[in-house]
Order: C-alpha cells, then structure tokens, then sequence
C-alpha cells in the first residue's frame, strides 16, 4: 500500500507565487478581458438583460403583450401573498424538499457501495448503468411511470398476480415524487460518489481502532468529510425539484397546480397576465438563488468534527 | 417618435417569453420545452414554391398535401401547435415570420382580429365560399367570415366505456350523480372555459358567463366533483381510455368521434343540455411572406372534395355543404359528427370575456390547487 499525502485545506496559491516586480502593459489588462468576454456577453445578453426585463414587468400589475411598460409598484408581489398562491408555492417547495430528502437517503447508500463496496472493475459500468436513464428525454421518463403507475399497469399486474390489492398511485403527489426522485437521484448519486471515492478509509480503522461503534465512526468521520458533496448535492436537487414541470404535471393528476405551471398559465393561458407571470419567476429566480448561495457558501466550508 | 418607442417596448416584452424559459432552465433542469419548442421547424420559406403552415397536430394528412402539391407546385411546410395560446405566444414574441397560414379557433379569430394579426380576406380571389353551409356563412366570431375561412366544427362531450356504464351518461349531471361509480377514473379537459362552461351549463347559466355569482356557483359545483376527477387532460387521457384505466373521459368530438370508431366499446354523447361549440378556421397572417401560396391553400381546402376528404380522414365536421353531400350516407347520419339541430341549437361557441377571465383563472387555479 502506497502512502498518500493527505489532501490539505491549508495550502494556498497565494503564498507560494512571488510577485514580479514589473509593471502591467496595456496587453496585460486586456487579456482576461479578451478572455472573459465571449462567455461575458453570452452571460449579459442571455442572462442578466432578461432577468432585469423580467424584473421590470414584474413591477407593472396586470401587463399584457403588446402593452406599454411603465413600471408602477409592486401589485404584482403583492397579489403573490393571497393565499392561494402561497399554498401553490408551498406545494413546489413540499415537492422539492422531499425529493431532497429522498434521494439523499436514497443515493447515499447507494454510491457508498458504489465507491467502497462494489468490484473495482466493474465500478465504472456500474455507474454508467446508474446515470443511463439520464441520456433519455425526461418526458420519456415521465411516460415510462405512467405505465408503470397506471391502474391496469405493470405495478398493479404485478400486484395482482400475487393477489394482493391493487394500488391507485397515479395522479397524486405519491407519483409525482416518485417519479421526480427517479427523474434526481442520478444526480445525487454521481455528486456523493465523487467524493466518498476519495473516503480515506485508514481514518475509519482509527476510528474503530480507538474504540468507536461503526455508526459512531460514520457519523463522525464519513459524514464530516463528505458533507461538501452532502450539500451541494442536495441543494442542486432542490433547485431542479422547485422548477420542476414535467413531473408534477403528468403524475400528479388533478391537484397538481405548482409555481411552475401557474408561470406557464400566466405567459400561454387565455389571461396572458405576464406581470404577475413576471412577479412569480423573479420569485422563483430569488428562492434557487438562496439556494446557489447556500451551495457556495457551505461548499467551501472546511468539515468539522 | 410614439410609435417607435412603442415598438421597442413590444422587443422588450418579446424577449420576456424568450426568457421565461430561461429562468425555468436556471430553476428547473427539465420541463419547460414540452410546449414551448414544439412549433420550430420552420426554414425561411420566403420563395414562392413554399407555404409555411402553423396548424393543429391532427390538421395534416399527408395524402391532401400531396395533392395541393401537385394541383399548385408549391411545397408545404407544417409546424404544429397544441393550443390557441402557444400559437398566439408564439406570434406575439415575434417567432412566426415564416408562417403564412394559421388555424385558430372561433375565439382567437377575434384576439387575432383585434391584435391586427391577420389579413382582411379578398373575397373575389376565392372560389366556393358559397358552398359553405348557412350557418357558417355569417358566424359570429367573424361577420362574413372578412378574416377567416371555417375549416372544421365539433362539439365538447364525453367518451365512455360502454362496458363498464350500462346506463350511460347522458347529461352533464351523471357526473355528480355518479361520482362515486366514477371516482379516479374519468377525466376533464385541461381548459379552464370549457371545464367551467359545462359546470356554467349545467346551473343552467351561459357558457360566456360574466355574473360573478353564477362563475362562484360553478366553482362551487365543480369543487364537489373535484375529489373524483383523476386529472385535467387534454390529450393524455386517450391511451388511458382505451387500456381501461378511465371510463370517461371529456373531450372534444374530433378525438372522441376518431376513438369511438377504433374501440366499439367506447361511445361519444353530446350532452343533453348542451355544451360547447367550436370552429376551427383558417386565416392569412399579416406577415405572410407567401399570400399567392396562401390563397391557393384557401381555395384548395374550399374545394368540395377536398372538404370532404378532410371531414373523413380527419373525422371532423365539415362547414362545406357541398363536401357534405358528397359524404358517404353513414357519416352524414352519424349524430355524433353531425349533431341534430335541436341539440346544436342549445350548445354555445366560447367567446373572449376580456378581464373577466381572470376571474375564470383565478377558480381555475383554485381548483387545481386544493
């Protein structure tokens, strides 16, 4: 067994380049702007230009296209407040934080065994076979459960057949769950597996040659030093469950109303009330940015004990 | 000066749809393309020899364009939509230069008409128009039919198993009445007026209702049937019905009159009481890069046999009297294509209701939220 140099957190580039002491040319200065302004524009036009538009129709109540836009005051967010609208909100987040959950403790087992258990050589086939689904359309994936889920289908065929009940699962947030985890553990599962592959498993041997129960030595060991991945894995979860369209909208069946739908009804249903359409993206927008800014934040943090 | 400014402000708003996307792809991953990306597969059809089609999915048959294509020597090219609003959306956000030719509903004619989309129709360069059946000759969504030539007609009903309900729904009523028989297993359209409408008609109210009070009550009644209805479809209900995973389902005649033909034991009814009436038709953009090519297609689908073809290929009513005499007897008595008179005369054509429709929507998502 080869001896590894531990990862260190400390090192930074910072103090081993030495600064020349000579002064910048003008070609100096422009080169990260040259460098930077391909995906610069891309980011302006694309991105940031849209976003204030978005903002600025979200400041004017009841817009329609082809109206003039004079921004006017915030009616739109306020109309957002109706609780209505809070129970459509809260039921995106209600579907995004179980998928979370769900596919953490879903995905966690799973890429543990991948990365410490499972035969090296057939690691790697092993993980593609998981992330396969993934080089399918989404809304074949989705059609894939219906079939599954329906009541003649598969699931209830199979149930049947053994003589127990039939199940009713499609159209109902059951469903829509399932399939958004299906649709997101991949994901989970490639973000944890990166980092529990690098698991430094002599710390686990000390761990349990100083006395700690396996459970113990998970908690306190494996857990702090995938707790980077725990996160940013969760979070990105999070934030594709919160938009989430498809799922919600094929599985859940009649009380399936979620923020992305009612955007989608404000911009192509008959009222084409793009402020308030507006009003809910820029909320949506807010909320996934949190969300990036708690993956940034937690995502640098050093684990601790 | 105005007018300019006006304009830069509409690009604004253009992007703004471009965007929605976008901010869905930030938060979302998958999802929003479903139907948003559909109608793209237009090339710059500005020669003469082509005609850029933007219809319904259902509209095309490959055989009639075969045909136009050797009556006139111009190309067709279609691009489909699956409702009046991403089509609608879609023009508004400036993505529909290349189409000459669209087919809205009765009551997008009139938005369209009223946004200055479409072109006011030169009578004296189509041949036929007289062949169209009374009725359609002077519609009310569009007086003398200036803007829009009809192309189809149907009515909103309910497909059932016959197996299953032996005693079959006839009303709007069975419904509640059969909730329990029914539960999970039948499906309403994903439309917030048509869904409201029938709920409006049912009460005994106006499918264009604008009394808050009566919009209220059909909300209330719709609320009771809310916990039996498996979900809100338009299109996905089909398979479904035909496996047996519902045993009713509502939708629109051209669907239910094309799958009662391929499952003998699934029917179509038009509800006793009424329900609603729709006319798809054709019209001219005013962007058209192609009018020539545009009123060709106009006469061609005007022809009696061409109409006539269309209504049985497509399985869908034909406005064109002419084309209807030519019909096969078994179609023309068919009641569910063709219903009879007294009944077509309680059943209603939707119609825009301006901010009143908010109102509608605001149900709507109520309903679909609880």
């Amino acid at each position: 067994m080869s001896i590894q140099i531990p990862r260190s957190q400390t090192s930074s580039p910072d103090e081993s380049s030495v600064v020349s002491p000579r002064r910048y040319s003008l070609l100096d200065l422009l080169q990260p702007l040259l460098l930077l302004a391909p995906a610069g524009i891309w980011l302006l036009l694309l991105l940031v230009l849209p976003t204030l538009l978005i903002v600025e129709l979200s400041l004017v109540p009841g817009i329609r296209p082809g109206d003039v836009v004079i921004p006017r005051g915030i009616d739109n967010y306020i109309r957002i407040l109706d609780p209505l609208y809070l129970r459509v909100l809260g039921r995106s987040l209600f579907f995004a934080v179980s998928t979370t959950i769900i596919c953490l403790l879903l995905g966690f087992p799973i890429a543990y065994w991948l990365a410490q258990m499972a035969p090296k050589r057939w690691q790697n086939l092993l993980l593609i076979a998981f992330v396969l689904p993934l080089w399918t359309s989404s809304l074949l994936r989705c059609y894939a459960w219906i079939t599954i889920l329906r009541p003649t289908g598969l699931l209830n065929t199979v149930l049947t057949s053994f003589g127990l009940p039939s199940l009713d699962v499609l159209n109902s947030t059951f469903a829509v769950i399932i399939g958004m985890t299906y649709s997101l553990l991949p994901y989970m599962v490639l973000i944890l597996y990166a980092s529990l592959e690098k698991l430094d498993r002599r710390l686990l041997e000390a761990a349990a040659d100083l006395g700690a129960h396996p459970a113990q030595a998970f908690w306190k060991v494996t857990v702090p030093q995938t707790f980077t991945a725990i996160a940013v894995g969760s979070f990105l979860v999070f934030i594709s469950g919160l938009g989430d369209f498809i799922n919600p909208e094929l599985l859940g069946g009649a009380s399936s109303m979620t923020v992305a739908r009612l955007i989608y009804n404000q911009f192509l249903g008959a009222t084409q009330n793009w402020g308030f359409g507006s009003a809910l993206s820029t909320i949506l927008i807010l909320a996934v940015s949190i969300a990036i800014a708690l993956i940034i934040k937690f995502g640098g943090a050093t684990p601790t004990r | 000066m105005t007018g300019k400014l006006m304009s830069n402000r509409r690009r604004f708003l253009q992007s703004a749809i471009a965007f929605s996307s976008l901010s869905l792809t930030v938060g979302g991953g998958c999802g929003w393309k479903l139907a948003d990306v559909r109608a793209s597969s237009s090339t710059g059809g500005t020669s003469r020899d082509q005609l850029d089609i933007y219809t319904w999915t259902q509209y095309i048959n490959p055989e009639l364009l075969k045909t136009f294509t050797a009556q006139t020597g111009i190309k067709v090219v279609a691009s489909f939509y699956d409702s009046n609003e991403v089509m609608l959306a879609r023009l508004q956000a400036g993505g529909g230069g290349s189409y000459s030719i669209v087919y809205p509903s009765d009551y997008m004619v009139q938005k369209m008409v009223a946004k200055g989309l479409v072109t006011r129709l030169n009578h004296q360069r189509l041949v036929g128009l007289e062949n169209l059946f009374p009725r359609f000759q002077n519609p009310t969504y569009d007086p003398d039919n200036s803007y829009s030539i009809p192309y189809s007609w149907g009515t909103t009903g309910l497909i059932y198993n016959s197996e299953i309900l032996k005693n079959p729904p006839q009303d709007w009523e069975y419904l509640w009445q059969n909730k329990e028989l029914l539960y999970k297993r039948m499906t309403l359209l994903n439309d917030v007026r048509e869904v409201m409408g029938a709920a409006l008609r049912m009460l005994g109210y106006s499918y264009n209702s604008k009394n808050e009070a009566e919009i209220k009550q059909a909300y209330e009644k719709l609320k009771e049937l809310k916990g039996a209805i498996a979900a809100f479809e338009t299109d996905a209900w089909r398979n479904q019905i035909v496996a047996g995973d519902l045993i009713l389902a509502m939708c629109y005649s051209s669907d239910g009159v094309k799958i009662s033909q391929e499952n003998p034991k699934l029917k179509y009814v038009i509800p006793k009481s009424g329900s609603s009436l729709w006319t798809d038709t054709v019209v001219i953009l005013q962007t058209a890069p192609n009018p020539e090519g545009a009123y060709s297609w106009l006469n061609f689908i005007l022809q009696p046999e061409v109409a006539a073809k269309t209504s049985q290929v497509l399985t869908i009513a034909t406005p064109n009297r002419a084309a209807y005499e030519q019909l096969p007897k078994k179609i023309q008595i068919n009641t569910e294509l063709f219903p009879p008179e007294n009944l077509l005369q309680k059943c209603e054509s939707i119609a825009p209701l301006g901010t009143t429709e908010e109102i509608y929507n605001r149900y709507w998502t109520e309903l679909t939220s609880s």
